[in-house]
């Protein structure tokens, strides 16, 4: 408990601010607030909010790293700001810098314009297609048998919060708007390995096309921003793999779905 | 100068049904409805709807599986084994039906409860088939766990992400069907006249433009309202807005004294470490390291429901032997589980301990107290989830509520641990079913009369524009006076005296309020000013839960009062319902509980 224990002092949060209803170009603010060892990055910008300047502009909703609304860019590094301490970011003279996320349109100060983001998700079809034995207008009795292996191999894209930070650490996002993106991957990958998915060919096909897989210059950015610790690098490499061979895996699918 | 640029007073936006809260009560409706071929539906969101509150669900979603049982002879934490087909099943609806009545402390109605527990095997089973990644047997079948308050484990369960695993695959079928989104829009008025529901007045928080939205019927399913308390585990954006525009619409909110207080919210902070902690056999201990359950709970220990562990913890506290700087915690210990448990059913849980308290569960314990957490109350409504105006049962036509924002009264006077997630998703699969005949049956589009949207650009407007005379008042200061009070008069332990307080506390701060400002005088998305709203929710849903619980003279679940420490059957076996009243608080009137005498007659809760 000896975090709580510890005594106030001064923090600078330089914020990066920008309303393009009257300013010309992003400008850095500095607010000097009293923090402790416990305070959040969250918490400075709330305080700043409530105390200094209620025009300061951000999102932010559960608080402790599960819904993905808080992603920004600190000190030059994407992030999420709920659950990171002020202290572990500043530097000698006592600040931090936050920004927002790099290579999207701003709306307004911290607050990203994620438009494409979005449309890249929808566009590898991010539900599960169930098996055709499935009626979906039967009432329903019964649970598909999935193995623990299985969902070992699923969870390392389920806890994805689609926070975004990936997105926008990714260089060639920054030179590409067409490319699906780490996250969309990762979500496709998820898919893919889904044993009761029954369209993995297509899915394949979807990401081994042009804005794909391939595309991928494998910088590793995706995995260093992940506030979740998760590797979409990774999941683009299977899936190239599995592009290749996608008839036969879809193949091996239809058979592993007769044991469902 | 006006917050609000380009109205559209003669563009009204038209939707066959209109869903207010994309958690999981509003995206099943939406699915639900879509599946049924209503084709037009719009869903507002406040935030995106991947942000909803309910992603942040940790433990499980109860549903009697008859997957596992605990080992015959091993006691309430021993460890549990996979059911045998052909072997006698463990569990049933009818006892999972007597553990929420049991919970409910008889408040919740029992016509409800029953079709809850009946269709919620049903309702994992969908979840499974689209998609849901739930933890597993090594069979293959959905692993379950223990959970408070329930007699046999039946908390289905992924990890401790069980809500985010949930939320993001009925997000995603919503997607499949069609549904139109719309993301980061806030519903500020309920459009009702002659008791039919006729649309709303919503603001597009990206551009600041109002709008009025007419539909044929309107769901609301907006979450709960924790942020009236200062620890709290809810989200930022759990502020009661759902249940305050209803309130001020002139619809009743019933039962909004019962507010479930969570026992293992992180110290200090407040974020909830999953009851799931001590479904999987986490200890309790006070600062002279007790295991103080033993003395309120000898049978069930850590895993009696919610309000008696949270009134245990806060009698260690009172009674000095609490922990932390402030003496305001106790200890959740988890060591004795193993890193490796720890790591696989607990992830979250081990990292939220590590990043706000730098502690590290495998090796110490962590301190935690109770949180704001639950709201029982809410807008009434009836099991096909269509809203109530009076005790009668009169229907609003064309108003439906499901979630936590509605008081169906599954949960009664205290919810017992993943019956939540259940309830929104069933419920919200329900509002959707029921919204669909609704509007196949050849509900028209009601007309609107009048200017509703010029009333809330009139509301808006009143923040920028000063009051003559008057200095201006923060409405961050206020939001903070509000959950001070709420904290200290209106919590675990409750009496007539801090009750009084807590009322005339909010009625001050109302008047405050007609003087607040606000610094961001844009358009483009200010949430400053959604802020401002937000807290006069805040204070409006609060008078009606500090008048509930001052009238209510007795102790039930979730409210106790320690001036009437016990359950008053021959009284209190009743609903409350606040109407408005513009003049002088909440009228309050009563509406008796669905009881099956023959089979569940009320009788002393122990555990």
């Amino acid at each position: 408990m000896t975090i709580q224990n510890s005594q106030a002092k001064k923090a600078v949060i330089r914020v990066q601010r920008f309303n393009p209803d009257v300013d010309r170009k992003p400008y850095l603010a500095e607010y000097e607030i009293a923090i402790t060892a416990d305070t959040t990055l969250l918490d400075a910008l709330e305080n700043i909010k409530s105390d200094l300047d209620g025009s300061l502009t951000f999102r932010r909703s559960c608080r402790h790293a599960i819904c993905g609304s808080c992603a920004m860019s600190v000190n030059g590094v994407n992030t999420l700001v709920c659950n990171r301490r002020v202290e572990a970011f500043l530097d000698r003279k006592g600040r931090v810098t936050i920004r927002p996320l790099p290579y999207l349109p701003i709306i307004k100060d911290l607050v990203v314009d994620r438009t494409s983001f979005w449309e890249q998700y929808l566009r590898v079809k991010p539900w599960l297609i169930p098996p055709p034995s499935y009626d979906d207008s039967q009432p329903i009795d019964g649970e598909f048998h999935v193995s623990p292996e299985e969902v070992a191999a699923l969870q390392s894209a389920e806890t994805c919060i689609m926070c975004g930070a990936c997105y926008s650490a990714c260089q060639v996002v920054a030179m590409n708007k067409k490319y699906i993106g780490p996250h969309a991957l990762l979500k496709a990958f998820l898919r893919v390995m889904d044993p009761r998915d029954s369209a993995p060919a297509e899915r394949l096909a979807i990401v081994g096309g042009d804005d794909g897989v391939f595309r991928c210059h494998t910088i590793f950015n995706c995995i260093d921003a992940c506030p979740k610790g998760l590797n979409p690098t990774q999941a683009i490499e299977t899936m190239r793999k599995l592009a290749q061979k996608r008839l036969a895996f879809e193949a091996a699918r239809v058979e592993r779905q007769k044991s469902l | 100068m006006s917050y609000i640029t380009g109205i559209t007073h003669n563009e009204a936006i038209t939707h066959d049904v209109l869903i207010i809260g994309a958690g999981l009560a509003g995206s099943w409706a939406a699915m639900a409805a879509s599946k049924q071929g209503v084709g037009n539906i719009g869903v507002l969101s406040k935030l995106h709807p991947l942000r909803s509150h309910s992603g942040a669900a940790q433990g499980g979603i109860a549903a009697a599986l008859n997957n596992v049982r605990p080992v015959a002879g091993t006691g309430p934490s021993g460890p549990l084994e996979a059911v045998s087909p052909g072997d006698e099943p463990p569990d049933s609806w009818e006892l999972h039906m007597f553990d929420t009545i049991k919970g409910s402390d008889w408040l919740g109605d029992q016509d409800a409860i029953e079709i809850m527990v009946k269709e919620a095997p049903e309702i994992i089973y969908e979840y499974e088939r689209m998609g849901c990644v739930f933890s597993r047997l090594s069979d293959g079948r959905i692993a379950q766990r223990r959970f408070g308050g329930h007699s046999v484990p039946r908390a289905n369960y992924a990890a401790d992400f069980t809500g985010h695993v949930l939320l993001h695959t009925i997000h995603e079928q919503a997607l499949k069907q069609g549904v139109t989104f719309y993301s980061e829009w806030y519903c500020l008025d309920l459009i009702l006249e002659d008791n039919i529901c006729r649309g709303i007045v919503a603001l597009d928080i990206v551009t600041g433009t109002l709008h009025l939205m007419r539909a044929k019927a309107v769901l609301f399913a907006t979450g709960g309202y924790g942020r009236a308390w200062k620890i709290t585990s809810n989200a930022t954006a759990n502020t009661g807005d759902g249940v305050a525009v209803a309130y001020n619409a002139g619809v009743p909110l019933m039962d909004m004294e019962f507010v479930q207080f969570h026992p293992t919210g992180l110290y200090g902070k407040g974020i909830l470490m999953s009851e799931a902690c001590r479904g999987e056999g986490g200890y309790l201990l006070n600062s002279a390291g007790e295991r103080f359950m033993e003395r309120y709970a000898a049978d069930k220990m850590e895993l009696a429901p919610r309000d008696l562990v949270s009134r245990s913890e806060q009698r260690e506290i009172n009674e000095g032997r609490g922990v932390g700087p402030d003496k305001e915690g106790v200890f959740l210990d988890l060591r004795h589980l193993g890193a490796e448990r720890i790591m696989e059913r607990l992830p979250q849980v081990h990292e939220l301990a590590r990043d706000f308290l730098g502690v590290d569960i495998i090796t110490d314990p962590v301190a935690i107290q109770p949180t704001a957490h639950y709201s029982m109350g809410g807008i009434p409504a009836d099991a096909n989830c269509q809203v109530i105006a009076d005790a009668a049962g009169t229907p609003v036509t064309g108003f439906y509520a499901a979630g936590e924002c509605a008081c169906i009264s599954v949960h009664g006077a205290n919810r017992l641990g993943t019956n939540s997630l259940l309830d929104a998703s069933l419920f919200g699969r329900r509002a959707g079913l029921a919204i669909a005949e609704f509007v196949q049956n050849g509900a028209p589009l009601p007309p609107v009369s009048g200017d509703p949207v010029a009333r809330s650009q009139a509301r808006l407007s009143r923040y920028t524009a000063g009051v003559s005379g008057k200095p201006a008042e923060s409405v961050s200061k206020i939001a903070n006076a509000l959950k001070e009070t709420m904290t200290k008069n209106v919590g675990v332990f409750r009496d007539g005296e801090r009750l009084e307080i807590a009322a005339r506390d909010v009625k001050v701060l109302q008047e405050r309020y007609t003087r607040a400002q606000i610094m961001d005088k844009g358009s483009r998305f200010n949430t400053d000013l959604l802020a401002a709203v937000e807290t006069e929710n805040l204070l409006t849903f609060s008078e009606v839960i500090v008048a509930s619980a001052l009238a209510r003279t007795e102790s039930r679940g979730a409210h106790y009062r320690t001036d009437y420490a016990r359950r008053d059957d021959a009284q209190w076996l009743k609903h409350t319902l606040a109407h408005k009243n513009d003049d002088d608080g909440p009228r309050l009137d009563y509406k008796g509980v669905t009881i099956f005498y023959d089979r569940y007659p009320p009788e002393e809760r122990k555990y």
